[in-house]
Order: C-alpha cells, then structure tokens, then sequence
C-alpha cells in the first residue's frame, strides 16, 4: 500500500492537490472490499472539501464499510459536502439511503426537502430515523428569524406526522428530535403546544408505542419542563 | 407482490409489505380458503404480525397448523409452510392462543424440523411452562447428538436454537433445565453457543454468561455479532452496554439490543445512560 495512504497519519502534503489526487485514485483503483474502505478512510480522513464528490461516488458503491467512512469525511466536510450530496442520482436507492444520513450529521438547511422527504415516504426504518434526528438538528443560527420560524415549522410539521410511523425506532428518533427543537422555538405559543402534544402522544401506549418509546419521550417532556424553570 | 418464497424455513414477507395492508377481515378470508396455499401462508403471517385479536384468527391458525404433512420440498409453497407460519402466529396472540398449547406440543413432536422449530419458538413466546419437560427431551442426549449437524444439510438434528432460546423465555430456572442447557454453551457453532448462554443468562442471571456473549460481539463473523446483540437484548444485560456501542454491527441492530436492556433490564448502567447511547446511534 501506498505510504500516504496509511490510516491514522496526518500528513500535510495531502493536502496540496497531488496529495489529493493520489487519495482518489486509491478510492477509485481499489480493487477489493479492503482496499476501498482503507482508502476511502484516508480521503475521508483528509478534509479536503474537493473530495466531496468522490466521498458521494463512494455511497453508490454498494460497500457497506466504505458507505460509512464516506459518511463520516462528508459529515467533517460540514456545508462542503452539501452541494455534493444534493447533486445525488435520486435513482440510485442505496447512495440516496446514504446520503440522508450524512445530511442529516450536517445539519445544513440546504438538506431540508430531502430530510422531509426521507422521514415521510422512504421505505427503510433506518433512513426515517437518521431523517427524523437530523430534522431536530438543523443548524439554524445564521438565518434571519423569520426564515428560522419557517423551517422550524416545516420540521415540526414533518416530525409530527412521523410520530406514527410503523417503526418504534422512527417513533424514538421523533421523540428526540422534537425535543431538540423545543429549545429552538422563540415563543411557547401554538406551535410548542403543538410539539409538546406530539411528545406525549409517544409517551401514551395507544399506538402500540413501547416502553423505551414512552421512556424517551417522558425524558424529553421532562427536560423542556425543566428547561423553564 | 411476489408470492411467498417456497421452502426457506425462515421465510416471512418482509414488514416493508405492511405498507400495502390488507385488512383484518381479508387476512381471516386468505387463512379460510383452501385453494391458495400461497394466500394462506400470507393471510397467518398477517395475523400474527398484526396480532389479531379477532375472534376466529386462533381457531383458523390452529386448523392451519393441522394442515401439514412430510414434507415435500418440489411442491410450490408445501403445506408445511403454512403450519410453520401458523405456529409462529400463534406464538404472538397470547393470551387467546394459549388455548392451543397442546396443539403446539404436538407439532414439537413433528417429524419435520422446521415445524418444531416454529413451535418451539411459539410455545417460548406464549412463556408455555407445560413445554419445558418435552423441549428438555428433545436436547437431553446434548451437543454431541441432539446438537450434530444433520447429514448433507446445514442444520442440526434438533432445531437446538429455537429450543434453548424458548427455555430461556419460559423462564423456569430449575436444576434439571439449567443443566441441560449447560453442555450447549461448549457446542462448536457459534450460534448455539449464543443461544444458550442467552438462555443461562435469563434463568439463572449469572454474569458468567453475560461474558460469553460478550466474547460474542467480538467473533469475527458479523452473523455471530448480530447474534450476540439481539441475545444480550432479550437478556437485558446492561453491562453489556459499553460493547455492544463499540461493536462492529448495523446501528439498527445495536438500536433493538439497547431497547432490549432498557424494558428488559435492571440496575447500571442506569436508564439515562442507555438512552443516551441509542440518541447517538440514531
């Protein structure tokens, strides 16, 4: 193996473009299920925003291991890897499943619709629940306030709905996201009225909602309650 | 949608199926006929996956579970296939269905493995004290016979997971049964072993065996990992926590584990450090 491409390392001249340029080629000349994950690890590992789209390559590659350190280096890239990420091939079912998760590590409100989109309507439990969290985490600071006021409700709206997905992970990972958004509503007007409705639905057992489920969103209840003391 | 696969004995529609549903009284209506093996087949795993409380769901799915025969592999979707789902059916529709428990230890005494599989996974689920002594029967000879590999198959002579993990859900912690159960934790599939130290573990609560499925999360091959994950999940075992967050396996299995130690568990790691960890995972 290539000595640049030996993990863990931190290496300076990586991040010139030749550096680079040798790290994609190791990605893309990989010709085993192990050399694609060590060398996807190292350009993951390199934080240079111009290996965002070949970290995006890597979700449709059907590998597993190499999917989650592309998410991981696309996560670190933050705002970088967005435009990147949006640019996915909808049809391409694994890298979209992928590409949820890593936008919703991001935070970025660029990846609203599709995170909307996700929680509502993909068919895999494990992508509504990385959609839902990332629904609760949207980094918001930047906006104006009406704009924040906007997609915190278009959140809202969407974790709401979802707090009667089939799934109880989904239904878990909607009690976590709306308390994470609870600390980010201006008022406690109608719409925390309505957040807080949604949390103690999760917490009652009429849709079948298991203990942890409850457990969880007591927790949250809790929480916000005390946040206001 | 396609029909149901032929003869794979884990063989279930997958829950994304549950999207297009179909309603309680259509499911009862594919279990009546007897046309369509294939729409009955369905029409039981619907009713158990949706546990149905609906009056003629037991009596149709103990009927179902009549309806087997030897089983012949070149058949479509043999009739077996359906008894199988209807044992399993069963196994979800406590309390109505502990009516048909004797049902259910008649076919633990099937010629066909399979079927006794599925029994004995439903009479764990039902928590059915009368099984314990003829399960204990059937894994009594021990690793070397009741746990061999069958010849020119992948299985054993006994359906030796099913069974020990249905000893552990029963829960009836005795010596005769503790020591049964005992000789699988040497057997050489890792699996086995699994199961078995899942089962000590719920009867007897030793962290002896919390540390063999432990050991588990650590085996090279991902399907022993997953194993040990959902077995230290119906355990309960909390100390497990801090492996099963570092082991290499799905978020979503680790998800069903740490669920596991929160409802079935006690003691530390406490409630709140749990939830932490499948916050994070999510």
């Amino acid at each position: 193996m290539d000595e640049c491409t030996a993990a863990g390392i931190h290496r300076p001249e990586q991040n010139d473009g030749r550096g680079l340029e040798r790290l994609v080629a190791a990605v893309r000349g990989a010709d085993s299920s192990e050399a694609l994950l060590s060398s996807t690890e190292d350009l993951a590992a390199s934080g240079d925003p111009e290996a965002a789209p070949v970290l995006v390559e890597v979700l449709g590659f059907n590998n597993p291991g190499a999917a989650v350190a592309a998410v991981d280096g696309l996560i670190r890239l933050q705002g970088a890897a967005v435009e990147a990420l949006l640019q996915l091939d909808a049809e391409n079912y694994g890298a979209r499943a992928w590409a949820v998760r890593a936008l919703a590590g991001i935070g970025d409100v660029r990846g609203l619709e599709l995170l909307v989109d996700a929680l509502g309507s993909d068919v895999a439990a494990s992508v509504r629940r990385a959609a839902a969290k990332g629904l609760g985490n949207l980094q918001l600071a930047q906006l104006p306030a009406p704009e924040q006021e906007r997609i915190l409700q278009r959140c809202l709206q969407a974790l709401l709905a979802a707090s009667a997905d089939g799934e109880w992970v989904v239904r878990y990972a909607v009690a976590v996201a709306l308390e994470a958004l609870a600390s980010r509503l201006q008022s406690r007007g109608q719409p925390l009225q309505a957040l807080l409705a949604g949390l103690r639905s999760l917490d009652g057992d009429r849709d079948g909602n298991p203990p942890v489920v409850q457990l969880r969103a007591r927790l949250a209840l809790e929480r916000i309650q005390q946040s206001w003391v | 949608m396609a029909g149901p696969p032929n003869n794979s004995p884990e063989a279930s529609p997958s829950d994304e199926q549950v999207g297009a549903p179909i309603s309680e009284a259509e499911a009862i209506e594919r279990l009546r006929q007897s046309q369509d093996p294939s729409q009955q087949y369905y029409g039981a795993w619907w009713l158990g996956r949706m546990r149905s409380q609906h009056p003629e769901a037991v009596p149709l799915l103990r009927l179902a579970l009549r309806q087997r025969r030897p089983r012949d592999l070149g058949a479509g979707v043999e009739e077996n296939a359906v008894a199988r789902n209807a044992a399993r059916a069963l196994g979800k529709l406590a309390p109505l269905a502990l009516a048909v428990v004797s049902d259910l230890l008649e076919v633990l005494e099937d010629p066909d493995d399979g079927l006794r599989e599925a029994a004995a996974r439903a009479l764990g689920d039902l928590r059915a004290q009368k099984a314990v002594a003829p399960i204990c029967r059937r894994l009594a000879s021990g690793p070397q016979q009741a746990g061999a590999p069958r010849p020119g198959t992948p299985r054993l002579m006994e359906p030796c997971e099913a069974l020990l993990e249905a000893l552990g859900s029963i829960g009836l912690a005795t010596e005769p049964v503790l020591a049964v159960v005992e000789p699988f934790v040497d057997h050489e599939r890792p699996l086995i072993r699994s199961a078995a130290a899942r089962a000590l573990l719920q009867l007897s609560g030793e962290a002896r065996w919390g540390a063999v499925l432990v050991n588990l999360l650590e085996h090279p091959q991902l399907q022993v990992r997953r194993a040990a994950l959902m077995d230290l999940g119906a355990a309960g075992w909390r100390p497990a926590l801090e492996p099963i967050r570092r082991t290499l396996a799905e978020n979503s299995l680790k998800l069903m584990a740490l669920r596991g130690l929160v409802e079935q568990g006690s003691g530390e790691p406490s409630q709140p450090a749990l939830l932490a960890c499948m916050d994070e995972l999510l």
